[in-house]
């Protein structure tokens, strides 16, 4: 057995660190891990638990410093992520190594144990390391699905509620599994705390411990050569595990970090979908390395699917862990494990064909494809209103940090029983839908009293039709169009169109000059901002519709940003199809 | 080989190793700093910053404070809070007619609650006994200045004061946030 090489007395950092390992004994501790030799020589086919567990590392560090700013409830989860992501230095790069990084943890584990199959380093005595490892792959499998959780996004919520609610199909046991699983009754703010404690607490814990484990029994019973070598061969190119293992473990790491970080830059962080909605209909899809179960699911319906969420998997989980057991090859040559490989090859390209089926389905589907876009263009929308800040109420609520948005709301609940929009909402007064524009005005203008207008407020002697030429009406609808402040109307037509006021007899009942008072609106200024402000706050005052309006007073309803909004959102639907 | 180049060759590996090892953590340590480090360059909690109405002009009586609580908007960290007790401050008025001064409860020593004491008509500070008079000027007691005086404006009768904090335990007056 090699240790690491033993301090020089002449140099002072040497006699330091002589001073420490007399009283830290740090060299028999890296000797106890690094040490021991490599039979058959070092290699990166041995490297790729060592680079799984510098991952891990990786996922520790960045976890802290995300725990820096997550707030686990669902009120906050998703606005904390978005803050996180968006607004805090480097956040974007820190996520996305935690979260790319777990993903290269399921690959290279997955690897490992592939190897480690290959090599038959399961077999006697090592069965039972075998099984401690298939435990890790286990418990890395954990972390990415509760970690996935945490964020609250809408991927987040539906690819747990999914997994909860098999769970929850699991005979005798699953009511029970599920509401432990789920932290409650239903899906809520235990969830996430049960989760992030899983999460941040448990399985790091668990994850050590086996690892601690792990470690020891591979050093108590050391690598296993590779198979093709000679004893002679093996004993002839064997060498200390330190470095020579040591340079190829941390070369294997590095590397797979690398392939992270640059996952990192070129995505600029890992996604954040919009906040969890559960009223939504979001197309749920796992993330990959769940595709293969997702797919295989597809094959099952009704009370066959327990066979693709439980009875599959569970064969599959019990065939691995009896592997030592149920190998009775004499050497572990491969060429005499014919089956056990044929039959785990047979396994992952199971998986790779069903993953590859599930990806070229969504592939084909213009369906998924518009979901993804829209969801996408939600996420882009959420994030950049959290860049304001989410209100208590949680994620969801961060669509009303936009105007519109809250307009929209406000308008459902304070205008749409009484107007409608295209036909959608009450007929007690006019449509609202192309308010403003040349259409609205003419349709108006010719019909004042028809459904879609006035007809609706059923107003005691309203306006009547005008009456007039083509050309007449063009000009008049011109001249109501230039009150709006519609950059496109033409001053021309417009000025036909005042010159026609008293002719068609207008002036009868509406004054234009902003002031003064008659039995119908002054159209000073009709349809501009200030002008529908002034409607929604009280339309009965003089200047407006006076005696004859039927319209609530909205002033003392509502705040003056409000009704700003609301008069924004009656002027957009000019444009607005 | 020989065992000098073996040697080379096993001081070189150790190198490797050590420098790759340094490398990954420093790659997962350096790009967290950033979020360690944010408090240092960014306003979490900010307060309205415009003047909020807090009570009546009325209401406050020559030489008797009265307490008042400070809501408006904030923004925290993730959060935006429409309506939320930023702080108090303290009313005061010398005659019927005076103008009316507001001063933070916020005690510039270590930041307990300034209270009023009706009998040495004095604030007083709970926790380190200082005291200070009607206009805030620090009487006796460890604090390093006086009362933090705060921005008051009316609007009719209402009384509005623009709600600020300060660093404690500093001779100066220095707004945090």
């Amino acid at each position: 057995m090699t240790s690491a090489p033993a301090p020089t007395p002449q140099s002072p950092r040497a006699s330091r660190r002589g001073w420490l390992d007399e009283r830290l004994g740090l060299s028999e501790l890296q000797a106890a891990i690094l040490g021991g030799e490599m039979p058959g020589g070092a290699g990166f086919w041995h490297a790729l638990g060592a680079a799984a567990a510098g991952l891990f590392v990786v996922e520790a560090i960045t976890g802290v410093f995300l725990a820096l700013f997550y707030a686990p409830s669902v009120q906050t989860a998703w606005a904390s992520v978005a803050y996180l992501q968006d607004q805090l230095p480097l956040g974007w790069f820190v996520r996305g190594l935690h979260s790319f990084g777990s993903s290269a943890m399921i690959v290279v584990t997955g690897l490992h144990l592939l190897q480690v199959l290959l090599f038959g380093a399961y077999r006697r005595p090592r069965e039972l390391n075998w099984i401690v490892g298939l435990g890790l792959f286990g418990l890395t499998a954990l972390f990415a699905l509760s970690g996935y959780l945490l964020p609250w996004d809408q991927k987040g919520y539906w690819a747990k509620l999914v997994e909860a609610t098999i769970a929850g199909s699991t005979p005798v046991i699953g009511p029970a599994a599920q509401q432990i699983i789920q932290g409650g009754s239903a899906f809520g703010n235990a969830t996430v705390t049960h989760a992030f404690a899983a999460h941040t607490m448990a399985l790091p814990a668990a994850f050590v411990a086996l690892v601690v484990l792990h470690v020891y029994l591979y050093r108590r019973h050391g690598p296993t050569p590779r198979w093709w070598l000679s004893a002679r061969e093996v004993a002839a190119r064997t060498v200390p595990a330190w470095p020579h293992q040591a340079a190829r473990d941390a070369t294997a790491a590095a590397l797979a970090l690398a392939v992270v970080a640059v996952a990192t830059l070129a995505q600029h962080g890992p996604p954040l979908e919009s906040p969890a909605d559960p009223t939504s209909s979001y197309l749920a899809r796992p993330e990959w390395y769940a595709l293969p179960l997702f797919q295989l699911r597809m094959f099952f319906e009704g009370r066959l699917e327990i066979v693709a969420t439980m009875v599959i998997p569970g064969v599959a989980t019990a065939l691995l862990v009896a592997l030592p057991f149920l190998d009775r090859a004499p050497t572990r040559r491969p060429a005499q494990r014919r089956a056990i490989l044929f039959g785990a090859a047979l396994g992952v390209g199971a998986m790779a064909v069903l993953a590859t089926i599930a990806l070229a389905r969504d592939a084909r589907d213009p369906a998924y494809a518009k979901a993804r876009a829209e969801e996408d263009a939600r996420s882009r929308e959420a994030r950049r209103l959290a860049l304001k800040g989410v209100p208590p109420e949680g994620g969801l609520a961060v669509y009303r940090n936009d105007p519109l948005n809250r307009a929209r709301e406000l308008w459902e609940q304070r205008c749409a029983g009484c107007h409608a929009l295209s036909g959608t909402g009450g007929d007690k007064g006019p449509d609202l839908k192309g308010y403003g524009s040349r259409a609205w005005i003419r349709g108006f203008l010719l019909d004042p009293d028809g459904a879609l207008y006035m007809g609706t407020a059923k107003l005691d002697r309203g306006m009547k039709p005008v009456n007039g030429s083509l050309d007449e009406l063009d000009a008049l609808t011109e001249m109501v169009y230039a009150e709006t402040g519609a950059p496109d109307a033409n001053p021309e037509r417009a000025a036909a169109g005042r010159a026609l006021i008293s002719g068609k007899d207008c002036d009868g009942c509406h004054e234009v000059d902003g002031e003064g008072e008659n039995t119908g609106p002054n159209l000073k200024g009709r349809g501009t901002l200030d002008w529908v402000e002034a409607v929604i706050a009280d339309a009965g005052q003089p200047r407006l519709y006076g005696e004859k309006n039927k319209m609530p007073k909205f002033a003392d309803k509502l705040a003056a940003t409000e009704i700003e909004d609301l008069a924004k959102f009656v002027i957009g639907q000019k444009t607005t199809r | 080989m020989d065992a000098k180049a073996f040697d080379t060759r096993r001081a070189f590996l150790a190198r490797v190793t050590g420098a790759l090892g340094a490398l990954m953590g420093a790659a997962a340590v350096i790009p967290g700093l950033g979020l360690l480090l944010a408090p240092l360059r960014k306003v979490t909690v900010s307060g309205a910053g415009r003047p909020l109405r807090v009570g009546r002009a009325q209401d406050v009586r020559p030489a008797k404070p009265l307490r008042v609580t400070v809501a408006g908007e904030q923004q925290d960290a993730w959060l935006r809070l429409e309506r939320v007790t930023l702080g108090s401050c303290w009313l005061v008025r010398a005659t019927e007619t005076a103008p009316v001064r507001a001063f933070s409860t916020v005690c510039p020593h270590l930041g307990c609650g300034i209270d009023f004491d009706d009998k040495t008509r004095q604030f007083q500070c709970p926790c380190h006994a200082s005291s200070f008079d009607l206009d805030g000027r620090c009487l006796t007691g460890p604090s390093p200045r006086g009362l933090d005086e705060l921005e008051v404006s009316t609007s009719g009768s209402d009384v509005l004061v623009r709600y600020q904090r300060f660093r404690t335990n500093t001779p100066g007056k220095e707004p945090i946030g």
